[in-house]
This record gives C-alpha cells, structure tokens and sequence, in this order.
C-alpha cells in the first residue's frame, strides 16, 4: 500500500468540513437547506439524497447517506433500472472522488514551464477572464476552427456543444474513436441506430460474447443479467485471447488469434446462409441485401477460418448450428471496446448481421430509444452559426461514414501535429485525459507543443491538466447538478448531495460564464442549474421539488420504444441493411469481407489490453479506495513462453513498440495465449499531482502504435505489437 | 423480508466475480482504515494449463460460527454470540492477547498493531453491519454485490435455497453446503463448483473445536496450579541442591586447605 491519506489525515479532513457545516448553520447552506425542506435531511443535516453515479458512463441510480454534511455512504438505488440497488467497486469508492486529498478546488494558472507543474490559484473571474481573452485571440488570429474542444459522454454535453459549435469550431473530439466507434458505425449502416438494447429475458438460451469482458467492465445492471442468465443455464461462448473473468464463468472459452475474430463470424455467416440455418420469413421481410451476402460469405467455409483463428473448423460448425438452433433466443454481443483491428469494422457488421440473419429482433435486441428523449424542454436557443472549416479529425473528408458527434479522436491529435490541412493553436479539454487515452502519447505531448493554449477542466490535476495552462475545477458528481436524463418511461436527476468543496463549479455554470464572455450568452439561456432543469421539466408537469425529492420522477408520456406493429429502420432503405448501398457508394465494401490483419513478427508480441473492476479507463487510479483494492499493474505473459524466454515472474521487463518504450513487472500466468502480453492500462501517470496513483505501473498509451480502421474510423488498439525483455 | 431469527450469508462461488464491491462497500460503510480490510479474497485463483483453465474465488470474513472459538479462547469476555446470529466484538474489554486470532481455524480476527493501549481496539473483524441489519438493510456486502454471490437472509431459509440451488443444477455444484455443519455450523455458508479446501477452507469436523477446548480450558486453572506447584518443587529442589552442592564445595575447598 503506497501514499494513502493516513487515518489521522482522514480525520482532519472530517473535522474540516465539520467546521464549515458550523459556519454554514448560521446561513444554511442551499444543498442541505432544500434538503431539509424535502424531508431527505433531518434537522441534523443527517439523511438520505438519491442521485446518480459518474463513476463511468452507465449512471447507476445513487442513494447518498449524508451525516452532518459528509457523504458517508453509497447504496445503489433499488428502483434505478441501472442499479437496481447494487453497485460495482467504482460506484461504492465515489465518494472517494469527491474526498481525494488531491482535489484540485480552486481554477489554477500555470507559473512554471509547461509539464513541471508549477500553478498559482486564481479566482473563477480571473481565470475565465484569461479563457475568454486567450480563446477569442486565438479565433481573432487564426479563425474559430483553430480552438479543438473535446468532451465525452456526460450529461453536460448538450451544453458543451454549444460552446463549441455556437463559437464556430467544427473541432469536436470525443473518445469513442478509442472504445467502440466500429461497434457504432456497424449498427448505423445495418440497423440505423447506434446500439440496440439488449433483453436478457428468461428464455434467452445462448449467447456469444466476442471480446465483451462483461464480467470486468462491469456495467451493473448488464453484469447482473448476464451472470442470471448464466445461472439460469443459458449457454456462454466466449472469444477472447485471455482467459479473464468473464471466460472462467463462461460455457465455452475460445482463445482466438487477435484480430482474426472477422474470420470466425464470416464463418459463422458461411454455415448460417449455406446451411440455410437463417430465419427465412425474417429476412426476406426485414432485410435487404442477402444476395450479396450470400455470395461473398461463400468464400468463408470454416476450414478456412480455422487455421486464422486457431478454433478448429468443427467448432465453428458446431456453434453455427447450436446458435441458428436456439434463435431467436441467441445473442451475438457486439462487445463494446472492439475497435481492436483496423479490420474490426467488418467483425462488427458480421456480429450485427447474425443477429439480423436468426431473426432475433424484439426478441433479445430493440430500439434503445437513446438518451436525447423529445419528452423534456430545454431553454431556448439560436441557431448555429454556419461553420465551412474542414474538421480536423477528417470527419467527413477522410472518414466518409463517421457519425460528427463520434469523431476520430487520434487523427485529430495527428493533425494538431501536422498543421493539416490547418494548424490548430488551442484545446479545450472537459473530463478528459487525452495524454493518457490517446495512442502514442510521445505524439499527444508534441501536439500540445503546437498549441498556444491548452485548459482542462476537471476535478484533479489529471495528466491532461498537468501539461495545460489554465485548470477549472469542476464540482464532483455529488457536489453538483447535471443535466436530467430520461431513461425508460422515468427521468433520473443528479443532483448535489453536499455543497461543492472549495470554488468548485459544475459544468452547467462554467460553460454558460464562458458563453457569455465569449459573445455566445444566448445559447446558455438559464439563470442557474435549478433554472436549467425546470426549463428541461416545464413540457412535463413535473415539479423539480417532486423529482429532487424521490431521485426520479415518472414520464406521463413514455416514449414506446420498439413496439410498433411494423418493423422500420433508420437506415437509407428503412429495412436492416445486410449490403449497405452507402457504404459501397464511398468505396468501401457493402458487405462484410475479410481483410487479413496484420501480424507481429517472430520475436514480437500482440500487445493486449483490457478493463479491470476496479477502475474506468484513466480517470480513476487515483481513488484511494479502488487503489487499495486493486492489483498490482503488471504484464500478463504465458507461462510457457516465459520460460522460453528466460523470463520468471515478477522480472522487471521493458516492451518495446515502434513508438515507445516502458518498464514494468511480469505476471507469468497460464490465462494468456502465448503470442500476447497484455496490460491494465490507466498506469504509468505523468502527473504529480496524483499522489496515490503516481510512480504506479506502466502507461499503454505510451506504446501504443495510432492505427486508424478507415472505414469506422476506430483506432486499432490491439493492433501495437512489441517485444519484451528482462531489464 | 420476512423476519429474521437468525441473521445469515449465503456466498455463491459460481456467481462471484471477483470484482471486490464488497471489499469497497464494507470499508465504506464501517470506515476501515486504507490499509485494513475486514474481507478477504481467498481461493485458487487460476488452475489447469493453458488451454484448460479454471478459476475460483471466495470472498470471506467473519463466519459468525455457532460455537466461535475467538470467544472460547478470550480470556475477558470481549466476545458475544448473539442469538440471532452476529459475533460480535467489543474493544473496551480487549487486552490484546491475539488468542481469538489463534483459534479462530478461519484467520478471520485482525490485530491492529498500529494501536497502543490508549487507543482502544486491537482486534479488527466483521460485525455483521448492526446499523444496517437492525434497520432493515442488508449489510453492505451484500447489498452491493452486483452477481448476487452474497445474499443474506434467515440461516434455514438460505441453508435450503442453497441446498435446492444444488439440486437443481446437477452436475454444477459440489454436493455440500459448507458451514451448514461445519465447526458445529456457521452463519457465513458458502456453495461451490471447486472443492472447499481448494477455496481456502478448512476441512473441520461438525463437532466444534471449542468443545474439545473448552473442555480443555475448563481444566486449564487447576492444570496450571497443579504445573505451577511442581514447578514451584522442581525449583525449591534445584535451590536446595545448589545450596548442598555450594556447601561440600565450600566443604571439600576447607577439607583441601587443611
């Protein structure tokens, strides 16, 4: 156990805010006050406040136990569909995020060189003040598409793209081009929508699960119905070059050679369509395409596939029969960090069309519905400004198919670095931590030296934060309010269970004192949070005071979702695109196709990487109560390969890319095939301002290799191939 | 729920996922130190070789035993088995002797060598969550654990769910619910696919070791009287010799001066 808060400084900070609950009882402070009036609080500020996890992006439903103005609990709220009154170890450590010693709770103004970490406090007048003037410099200069602004998957979006777009950047990066941005252009051009929900009823029978670690990625609620299902006796296969947590629970374990997973489902594809296995009536009514699809996966007979993916042609065979035989209550999972290999474009169409091919619609997948629901308001706003600069991610220039809001994070960076097709000079960054989640991260660095400016909000001095100029201290989860969200027939709110820490501010009041510094002040039209969300429930007939109090409140118009007599789709053709005409018409192949991808040589290594419970991506290492129940960070390397090469556990190691270079210690297990090593990543931080997380493990994005499939745009993460040896 | 008369776990090794929610939970919820812990993760980890592999885990801690050897062996009395359940601990009677740490066959009570005297409590260990489970809450473990491996409910009614899970698995489960029977059973009851010991737990037998103990500890004080009085002997004899042996030495050195 390394640099924790020691029991005596978890004390003082205790007795600290003890003390300004004290000063706050004369004037009681607004949080605990409308507390009270809703009966959450007793007269002791001692009580119970439903809100909504943060700890990734699955937002479980939260019940808050507060006494005397400190959070000292979390409990998973019982009637939150996400939750259902459990939570994984993230949620349970939240309120450690909000407790970190190193919080960061004032804005800060850099005073040293950039990455020594040197900054002095400033007010919020001061340091937006420099924001607004350095930005509008910046667009005075070089033009608005010049500032890059990056954000991902949070309630405040919505906001943040109006600071973005009203200003006129056309620069919006988000990091789903990191995690599943082939997942999600696989679904749109076969189904037109992003993800369909998945239903794990009783009867569901068989599920594959390519890459999808459900069982370490832990999205509560999913987690809890895959694990039943498996209880129940529903049959699990699941492919994966590791043997994880969730391959120990499953069915069936099928090790299979990274990247070559495309020509497992293509084989799949072959027996389903050649046996005539598929779902007739459904196809013909549903579909359009199968000709086409018939005639290329003709070509992909599972004695071809077998020698690609080590998974014997029998297996395949057998499976394809077993998962046509238990349709339409069989689910192929589409996984969701998939975007491995720049082929995995084609491996996610291929997982979407077997779903199609069995029929299995409104049977285990539907219409999500999706989170930007019409059933709330919103404040008023103009229209964007017209904006005529190319993005620099090459959205839609380069990546033809790539939805805007999706992006390509890593070419972005790239062309930050290379100027083209013009030189980018400042970067807003909210709740990021590019320097870490981006590949290459010598590359990210040189980006930042390109820029004239770089501000990062955030709650910590993330790594992101430690290179930046000017840091704004966001509130925490449980110190703020965020946008409401519908989910289902309910709408949830996350609200403040404690009054922020220091001058933290949430995001709803940053952007709008940006908004209006920077001319833009019409596109944030609320006087305060409160105000914001009433202006979201005013359609609704719903009261704030109604949902503050109970965490949610019931939809009176609940959108029906995927009940509708006739099946239609959002695609081109309304019907489930098995040969989608828009992508052949961009070049790309309008079925799915194999595309070999490529190897390491001899003495390489796949380098692989994957998620553990106990963090989210790279923003949770410094949490004191995940820290103290995680593992040590080390490289996973079979046993067998290990001893041929000399190698014992523990060894300290170096793993070599072509782009970088780290140390770190050796986990010899027989859980790894033995042509991968395979790392945690979230490690390595550059920033001293972590105090429990830096000096930790060793950083993948350090050696991570930028590949870019060009049709999803996703980056090849399991593409990086190194060698290892004993330091 | 229905009411409770004796408070229970049932821990499901198929379902558990080793994600540790309940490791986060329980330190949350009863403040543990960051570097304690009151559950544990025990069990074979990863066995078999590559490609045939196999996984284990166990969350534990306190077992709530029927007969707690931690309360047989204290010699103040810092330990209470309710009726409904919980062991329970109290830190104004403990003297830090660690014998309940020695006893216990699980290694489940902790002693806090960071604390003096003044301080307070040695030993650390599960309580059972009081505040949640007399308030109509599971504890905290429980309540979190996102795979139902941990469910709590009345010692009978989980002893036959386990006992029917079993049944209606064939083939997935070992054919024992471990801690029904156990050291004369316990409140921490654990169904498994891999054999208990490979778990980390002791094969004991249904008699609990503190009979056998305690019929020991109750001829403990008169054994030791009796051992203190011969040994109280031995020591006067050795004196007397000594004194004899010095004496013909002081004798034979005058027999020799003359």
């Amino acid at each position: 156990m390394t640099k924790t808060v020691s029991r005596r400084d978890f004390l003082k900070l205790g007795a600290a805010s003890v003390g300004a609950l004290a000063i706050g009882q004369m004037l009681p402070p607004k949080v605990a006050r409308a507390a009270w009036d809703n009966g959450a609080l007793n007269a002791d500020g001692d009580g119970h406040i439903s809100t909504m996890c943060e700890m990734c992006v699955w937002r479980c439903g939260l019940i808050a136990k507060v006494v005397k103005g400190r959070v000292v609990k979390l409990d998973g709220n019982p009637d939150h569909p996400h939750s259902r009154g459990n939570l994984c170890p993230r949620g349970q450590s939240g309120l450690m995020n909000t407790y970190d010693p190193d919080r960061v709770l004032t804005p800060l103004i850099r005073a040293g060189k950039r990455g020594e970490g040197i900054f002095r406090p400033a007010t919020w007048e001061e340091a937006l003040d420099l924001v607004a003037n350095k930005i509008l410099e910046i667009k005075g200069k070089y033009g608005a598409e010049a500032m890059v602004f990056s954000s991902t998957h949070n309630l405040s979006q919505p906001l943040f793209e109006n600071l973005l777009y009203a200003f006129g950047s056309p620069n919006y990066g988000t990091q789903r081009s990191l995690c599943f941005n082939a997942m999600i252009v696989a679904n749109t051009m076969t189904y037109g929508m992003e993800e369909p929900a998945r239903i794990y009823d009783d009867k569901l029978k068989y599920i594959l699960l390519t890459g999808r670690n459900l069982l370490e990625a832990i999205s509560t609620s999913e987690t809890h119905d895959l694990i039943m299902a498996i209880d129940r006796g529903a049959k699990v296969v699941y492919l994966d070059p590791r043997y994880t947590k969730t391959a120990s629970k499953a069915t069936e374990w099928l090790p299979v050679k990274p990247g070559n997973d495309l020509a497992f489902h293509l084989a799949l594809l072959n027996v389903i369509v050649g046996e005539n296995l598929y779902n007739r009536s459904f196809v013909e009514k549903n579909t359009i395409g199968f000709d086409e699809l018939k005639k290329e996966v003709h070509r992909y007979t599972p004695e071809w596939a077998a020698p690609l993916t080590g998974i014997p042609a029998e297996t395949i065979s057998r499976i394809a029969h077993e998962f046509a035989q238990a349709a339409p209550h069989a689910l192929a999972h589409n996984g969701w960090r998939t975007s491995n290999f720049i082929n995995s474009f084609h491996t996610q169409r291929a997982i979407t069309i077997l779903n199609a091919l069995v029929g299995n619609w409104n049977v285990v997948l539907q219409d999500a519905g999706g989170e930007e629901s019409g059933t709330l308001g919103a404040p008023s706003q103009p229209a964007y400004p017209r904006i005529s600069a190319l993005r620099l991610d090459g959205v839609p220039w380069k990546y033809p198919v790539v939805p805007f809001k999706i992006g390509v994070f890593q070419e972005l960076r790239d062309n930050i670095v290379s100027g083209d097709p013009y030189q980018a000079h400042g970067w807003f960054i909210s709740r990021q931590n590019p320097v870490m989640s981006l590949p290459d991260r010598g590359k990210t660095l040189k980006a930042f030296e390109k820029l004239d400016f770089i501000v990062t909000m955030d709650i910590i001095l993330n790594d992101t934060a430690w290179f930046s100029d000017v840091i704004l201290p966001e509130a925490s989860y449980l110190e703020r309010y965020d946008p409401l969200v519908p989910i289902g027939d309910k709408v949830f709110i996350r609200q403040p269970v404690i009054e922020p820490q220091g001058d933290a501010k949430s995001a709803l009041w940053v952007y709008k004192q940006l908004g209006e510094r920077l001319g833009i002040g019409d596109f944030f039209q609320y006087a305060d949070e409160e105000d914001y969300l009433r202006q979201q429930l005013a359609p609704t007939g719903i009261s704030l005071e109604e949902i503050k109090a109970k965490g949610y409140a019931e939809l009176r118009e609940a959108p029906h979702a995927g009940e509708s007599a006739e099946l239609n789709w959002n695609t081109p053709s309304g019907k489930i695109e098995l040969f989608s005409e828009t992508l052949a018409k961009v070049g790309f192949p309008g079925v799915p196709t194999w595309e070999e991808p490529p190897q390491p040589a001899e003495d390489q290594f796949y380098l692989l990487t994957g998620k553990v419970a106990q963090s989210t991506q790279f923003g949770t290492q410094n949490n004191q109560l995940l820290h103290k129940y995680s593992d040590e960070p080390r490289l996973w390397m079979n046993s067998k390969t290990a001893e041929n090469l000399g190698l014992a556990n523990e060894d300290w190691v170096e793993v070599t890319s072509s782009v970088g270079q780290i140390h770190t210690r050796l986990l010899v297990t027989q859980a790894i095939r033995p042509d991968c090593v395979y790392m945690t990543p979230g490690y390595g931080h550059l920033s001293k301002g972590l105090k429990t997380a830096f000096g930790i493990g060793a950083a993948d994005s350090a050696v991570h290799v930028t590949y870019t499939d060009p049709i999803s745009g996703g980056q090849a993460l399991s593409q990086t191939f190194v060698t290892v040896k004993k330091v | 729920m229905t009411e409770i008369k004796h408070h229970a776990y049932l821990f499901d090794a198929t379902r558990c996922i080793d994600c540790r929610a309940c490791m986060v939970a329980c330190s949350v919820e009863n403040n543990i130190e960051m570097d304690k812990t009151r559950i544990w993760v025990a069990g074979v980890g990863i066995k078999g070789e590559y490609p045939e592999l196999q996984r284990g885990t166990m969350v534990y801690h306190c077992m709530h035993c029927d007969h707690p050897d931690c309360m047989s062996a204290c010699p103040v009395g810092a330990y209470t088995k309710a009726e409904d359940g919980p062991v329970t601990y109290n830190p104004d009677l403990c003297i830090g002797c660690r014998y309940c740490m020695n006893a216990c066959p699980f290694g489940v009570p902790h002693f806090d060598y960071d604390k003096g005297i003044i301080e307070g409590a040695f030993i650390d260990k599960c309580t059972f969550c009081p505040q949640r489970i007399y308030n109509g809450q599971e504890p905290a473990c429980v309540q979190t654990c996102p795979t139902d491996a941990l469910e709590y409910g009345d010692r009978e009614e989980l002893i036959a769910r386990a006992h029917a899970r079993i049944a209606d698995h064939p083939g997935r489960y070992i054919d024992h619910v471990y801690g029904e029977k156990e050291n004369g059973g316990t409140s921490y009851l654990i169904i498994s696919h891999i054999p208990f010991g490979e778990l980390g737990l002791p094969n004991l037998p249904a008699t609990p070791v503190n009979e056998v103990s305690e019929k020991v500890m109750e001829i403990t004080i008169p054994f030791a009287l009796g051992w203190g009085a011969i040994l109280t002997g031995v020591a006067a004899g050795v004196n007397l010799y000594n004194k004899k042996k010095e004496k013909t030495a002081v004798e034979e050195k005058a027999e020799k001066s003359k």
